[in-house]
């Protein structure tokens, strides 16, 4: 049992180091997949358990957006995940810009670009579809 | 047994954790961070709000990118080439200029003037290794792509990427101090770019980028208001941030709204916004801006 514990503890940080890793490589195919007529920005690394309800999108961050420039979102999810990740846009206003899953339809994006023409601080919330626990990488990059 | 088994976890679990950047690990024993402050200072401003706000500052990149989209040309006239990371002595001045020197990176990079940028890149080092972030920053890769002018998106990744790693590790260090200089740095010389191209090309479309900076002003000095009483450097620093913000005071952002329009082109979703920023700026405003934007840079700049 002690011998089991002591193995147990050893690979705890080498599966930390290739989960590290692996996200690692998960942002940069995503961002080489973004295109060749994309320049990257930004990427938000995410990874959640199963939400207990899905009212709500849970990983929430910000970004200043510019008027007169077209951004591409691009969402990449790890395989051993259950959901799709998806993200949605709102303006300081809280009126939803773009979602990349479209509730009428069911249909999810892997990404979506966008005109901006108000410059402005927008709220970015990601999160996995249904609420379901992942893991995956949201590129931003901008369209030249 | 048991003893030697404890001894091999512990020396496993060291090993382990410290080999992703066995490359640039300094072996010798690391003096406590002189540059470390007290975290009653740091958490005047949550990590998370730190966080948000430097993601809230216009990358040199995006400016860089407007000015190819106006049709701009590159000049190395703009770059801070006076700068000698030699002679970058304190901790401000290393972190304020790391950050200057990564806007230049990105403009280089975006204008695919890689080759140019190997002096910069060496000085990026030197600061980097200056203020203990240099294992973030890869040098030789980056070094290999700008030489290799093939492979422009892994290029602006690492740059970015280095400076975003860079920046994570001096927060959750209580170094935040030196992660807002190099915010502010990256930020006043994307500005000093703008700000120096419109003089040469007045374009309507850049003129209201550097109004919208507006936007994010009280931001950036919300980032270094915590440190505004740490050390003369710091105080002049903030005292320069109002100034440039008194100059922005009179300047007006109005919004008209509309719905996004949605459509799906080959299955991927694309969206155009219908409302609009718009801003209201005299010349002498902007005039005031041009002014104040390259006095402060280069008095920063001079100082170092």
């Amino acid at each position: 049992m002690k011998k089991l514990f002591i193995t147990l503890l050893l690979l705890l940080p080498a599966c930390l180091i290739l989960h590290g890793q692996g996200t690692d490589q998960l942002v940069s195919s995503c961002v080489l997949d973004a295109g060749p007529n994309c320049k990257y920005l930004k990427d938000f690394r995410i990874q959640l358990s199963k939400a207990p309800s899905t009212v709500e999108m849970r990983y929430k961050t910000q970004m200043s957006l510019w008027k007169n420039t077209k951004y591409k979102f691009s969402m990449c999810t790890a395989e051993d995940s259950k959901g799709e990740l998806i993200l949605t846009i709102k303006n300081d206003a809280n009126q939803v810009v773009l979602s990349s899953f479209d509730q009428k339809t069911g249909k999810t994006y892997k990404s979506v670009e966008l005109t901006c023409n108000r410059s402005g601080i927008y709220k970015l919330s990601y999160d996995f579809k249904d609420g379901q626990q992942g893991s995956g990488v949201g590129v931003v990059s901008m369209v030249k | 047994m048991k003893r030697r088994s404890f001894l091999l976890l512990i020396l496993l679990l060291f090993a382990s954790f410290s080999c992703r950047n066995s490359s640039n690990n300094n072996s010798g024993f690391l003096f406590p961070e002189a540059d470390s402050i007290p975290v009653g200072e740091a958490e005047k401003l949550s990590t998370e709000a730190i966080e948000e706000i430097a993601r809230n500052i216009s990358s040199p990149v995006e400016i860089a990118n407007l000015l190819q989209t106006l049709a701009v040309p590159f000049s190395p006239d703009y770059l801070a080439s006076s700068i000698d990371a030699n002679k970058q002595t304190t901790s401000f001045d290393k972190a304020f200029t790391l950050g200057i020197l990564g806007a230049d990176l990105g403009y280089l990079n975006m204008y695919e003037k890689t080759g140019s940028s190997i002096d910069i890149l060496s000085s990026i080092r030197k600061l980097a290794e200056g203020i203990r972030v240099g294992q973030f920053f890869d040098f030789e890769t980056i070094k290999r792509l700008s030489l290799n002018k093939s492979n422009l998106d892994s290029l602006l990744y690492l740059s970015i990427d280095s400076y975003t790693r860079i920046d994570k590790y001096l927060r959750d260090n209580d170094r935040g101090q030196l992660s807002a200089l190099m915010i502010i740095g990256v930020w006043l010389e994307g500005q000093y770019l703008a700000t120096q191209v419109i003089t040469e090309y007045p374009d309507p479309v850049l003129r209201d980028r550097i109004g919208e900076q507006k936007i994010i002003l009280n931001d950036l000095i919300m980032l270094a208001s915590p440190y505004c009483d740490r050390d003369p450097e710091f105080g002049e620093l903030c005292k320069f941030l109002q100034e440039i913000k008194e100059k922005y005071s009179e300047i007006r952002i109005t919004y008209t709204l509309g719905e996004p329009v949605s459509r799906e082109v080959d299955g991927a979703l694309v969206v155009e916004q219908t409302e609009t920023s718009v801003v209201e700026m005299t010349d002498e405003q902007l005039a005031g801006i041009i002014e104040i934007t390259k006095n402060t840079r280069n008095k920063l700049i001079a100082n170092n």
